[in-house]
């Protein structure tokens, strides 16, 4: 064979080497391999969590974001796989209770930590007005001043009465219809107030 | 008349073998309107394939001593009804059994059109329109499917089919006129010198035939073929599913996408050629550049059609390169030639069957295994998104119930929006939230399919290995 037809044989498979070189090689530099799904971040790293809504709802929103994360790393899973988990049909164990119930706790630690909890007399009066006590009862615990109420209680030792009251399954169940969970939240919340105020004057 | 005649016969052989894959863009709106499952609207495919891959040979054992032009009508006349069944079929059953008469019908039209092209033109211009005739429909064929899904309806691509292998009909028994016992007045009145030569030569060919050796098939050419065939249901079959079913493109979008790859195709003859290359140059660049190629397409940097045009060039050049010379390998100087021009047919659809058989399951599979990380990276931006907490608690419901509705396949997120109702200030932050979700689900549909391609670039590099030994020995 000479040398021009080994170059002519050769010519055809050096083009498509290169030309199978030169695309792979352009995808890979602009991500070629690499464009899968986000990976869900670690639960045992604190990440900043925000909400647009204010007042009881944006807190809600912010110690439950907070809280699935804590839960999630305590049980070992993402905080969305815990999120899924409890978004399934069907009773929650008692592990995932329990370990929602702990991360909500820590939760209020680590926004009062960050300085993110209202003040008491803001949290109790929200409740106050969207609760399902009475009229009376409303107007009694409007009347006593916000001094007292922020001397009287801290914000999250009203959270953490409010989540160790909270039935947690009825909130999760609760969770399609808006006006029963913002209701249990407040109640909850309201009670944690008044059982509050109750010890202190005791 | 004779051009016209011949070219018809080619369009039935273009038509037939464009039926492997042409189906492929309609398969979501047939999953719809005949309300079936993922799982079995792919045997509308792997039927048809499977039939044409079991009865090619068989076919071609039947024109033996037959006249090719009565078996190739009759096989164009079954095709066209079946198509015509095909079109009118109210139900999976019904559509599945049609496109099974429909290979068998095929097949014969196939095995006759090589037959009565070889009488028209020459041996070699015969095999040459034959081959470039099933080469072109096998590449073209998702490109027409999508574009008539997109038009009309899928009814329409097996409605289109009906009126040309009418018309091949008369063509093929036009060729019993002029070489059978009688020939028509006109017909003699118009034969010239040439023909007659010609009408010398070929009867000398049957003479010939008769008593020339029966040559044993070339397995390797035919092993490359199945193995490349496989390799290109990727390219054909998988790819248009992520562009379709994935990524959420119309069956008219993803057919102009694929075009790419019979563009490519025609730039193989002119490049080999301009640089005069050998058949076993072609061969081997083809199988490197398919594998390339599909590699490509496994490793997409974003989902955006841009990036798929490079890696799909190469399919389609690869595709040009090697369909082409195997083709020819396998048959040429071979005797006869309609046996094995029918193992040719026969080794094409059972890769694609090989091909649907292996890739289908690692899909489907790894679809399957996208569906938490996807769920999780959903969840990830509904948690974190700037909405109101029942405005996340609504949108995650309509999402659960459409990624419920949709099992097994990648859901369409749109539903889950269109009935949501939020304050007009929230509305960018929704449809961003939107557009970030369908990123996440085009990026998980590209992570499942890339096993799947990178499989077939294998099955394109043992295609080239099975070719080396051919390179020691030479071709024989």
């Amino acid at each position: 064979m000479t040398s021009a037809a080994r170059l002519r044989t050769a010519a055809l498979p050096a083009l498509a080497a290169v030309l199978v070189s030169g695309v792979l090689a352009v995808q890979l530099a602009n991500g070629g391999g690499r464009y899968s799904p986000l990976r869900p971040a670690n639960s045992c790293l604190a990440a900043p969590v925000s909400s647009v809504s204010t007042g009881i709802d944006g807190l809600t929103e912010e110690l439950v974001l907070t809280g699935l994360a804590a839960a999630a790393c305590q049980i070992g899973v993402s905080r969305e796989a815990f999120a899924l988990q409890l978004a399934q049909p069907g009773t929650r164990t008692d592990a995932q209770i329990n370990a929602l119930r702990a991360g909500l706790l820590t939760a209020v630690d680590s926004l009062k930590a960050a300085g993110k909890l209202p003040r008491a007399s803001q949290l109790a009066r929200e409740a106050v007005d969207a609760s399902n006590l009475s009229g009376l009862r409303k107007a009694a615990i409007r009347a006593i001043p916000d001094a007292l109420i922020d001397k009287t209680l801290t914000t999250d030792d009203v959270l953490r009465r409010t989540i160790n009251d909270l039935d947690l399954r009825a909130l999760l169940a609760n969770l399609s219809d808006r006006q029963k969970l913002t209701t249990q939240v407040d109640t909850a919340v309201t009670k944690a107030v008044m059982e509050r105020l109750a010890d202190d004057l005791h | 008349m004779r051009r016209a005649a011949a070219a018809l016969l080619a369009l039935t052989v273009g038509c037939v073998l464009a039926d492997s894959a042409v189906v492929t863009l309609a398969l979501p709106e047939i999953l719809e309107r005949l309300h079936t499952t993922v799982g079995q609207v792919a045997w509308v495919l792997i039927a048809f394939n499977l039939v044409l891959a079991v009865v090619a040979r068989p076919a071609a054992w039947f024109y033996k001593g037959r006249d090719p032009a009565v078996l190739c009508a009759a096989g164009i006349a079954v095709f066209a009804g079946a198509s015509a069944l095909c079109a009118v079929a109210g139900s999976l059953d019904v559509l599945v059994a049609a496109r099974s008469v429909q290979a068998v019908g095929g097949a014969f039209a196939v095995i006759g059109c090589l037959q009565l092209l070889v009488d028209e033109l020459t041996e070699r211009r015969g095999m040459a329109w034959w081959i470039a005739a099933g080469v072109f429909g096998t590449a073209v064929g998702p490109v027409a499917g999508g574009l008539l899904t997109d038009a009309f309806s899928w009814r329409s691509i097996f409605i289109v089919q009906v009126p040309i292998a009418v018309l091949a009909v008369p063509a093929a028994l036009a060729k019993r006129r002029r070489s059978g016992q009688g020939l028509a007045d006109e017909t003699q009145e118009h034969l010239t010198q040439e023909h007659l030569t010609e009408e010398r030569d070929a009867e000398e060919r049957d003479t010939q035939e008769h008593h020339a050796p029966k040559h044993r098939v070339r397995i390797r050419p035919n092993i490359a073929l199945a193995l490349l065939s496989a390799a290109l249901t990727a390219a054909l079959f998988l790819f248009v599913l992520l562009l379709v079913d994935g990524w959420r493109r119309s069956p008219a979008v993803a057919a102009v996408t694929v075009s790419v790859i019979p563009l490519a195709a025609l730039l193989a003859r002119p490049l080999t050629r301009t640089l005069r290359s050998g058949p076993m140059a072609q061969t081997t660049s083809g199988c490197l550049l398919i594998a390339g190629g599909l590699t490509g397409l496994a490793l997409l940097p974003s989902a955006d059609l841009a990036w798929t045009i490079a890696p799909q060039a190469l399919v389609g050049l690869g595709l040009g390169l090697t369909l082409d010379p195997l083709t020819l390998q396998a048959m040429d100087g071979r005797t006869p030639l309609f046996r094995h021009g029918g193992w040719t047919i026969a080794a094409r659809h059972a890769g694609v069957v090989l091909g649907l058989a292996i890739l289908t399951p690692v899909f489907t599979a790894d679809l399957r295994s996208a569906q938490p990380p996807a769920e999780d990276a959903i969840t990830a931006l509904v948690l974190n998104a700037p909405l109101a907490p029942q405005d996340k608690i609504t949108i995650a419901r309509g999402l659960a119930d459409q990624l419920k509705q949709d099992s097994g396949r990648v859901p369409d997120l749109d539903p889950a929006f269109q009935q949501l109702s939020v304050p007009a200030a929230e509305k960018p932050a929704v449809a961003q939230l939107e557009r970030d979700l369908n990123l996440q689900l085009q990026r998980a549909a590209t992570h499942a399919f890339r096993n799947a391609f990178l499989i077939g670039a294998a099955l394109a590099l043992v295609a080239l290995l099975s070719l080396i030994p051919l390179r020691r020995g030479g071709v024989r």
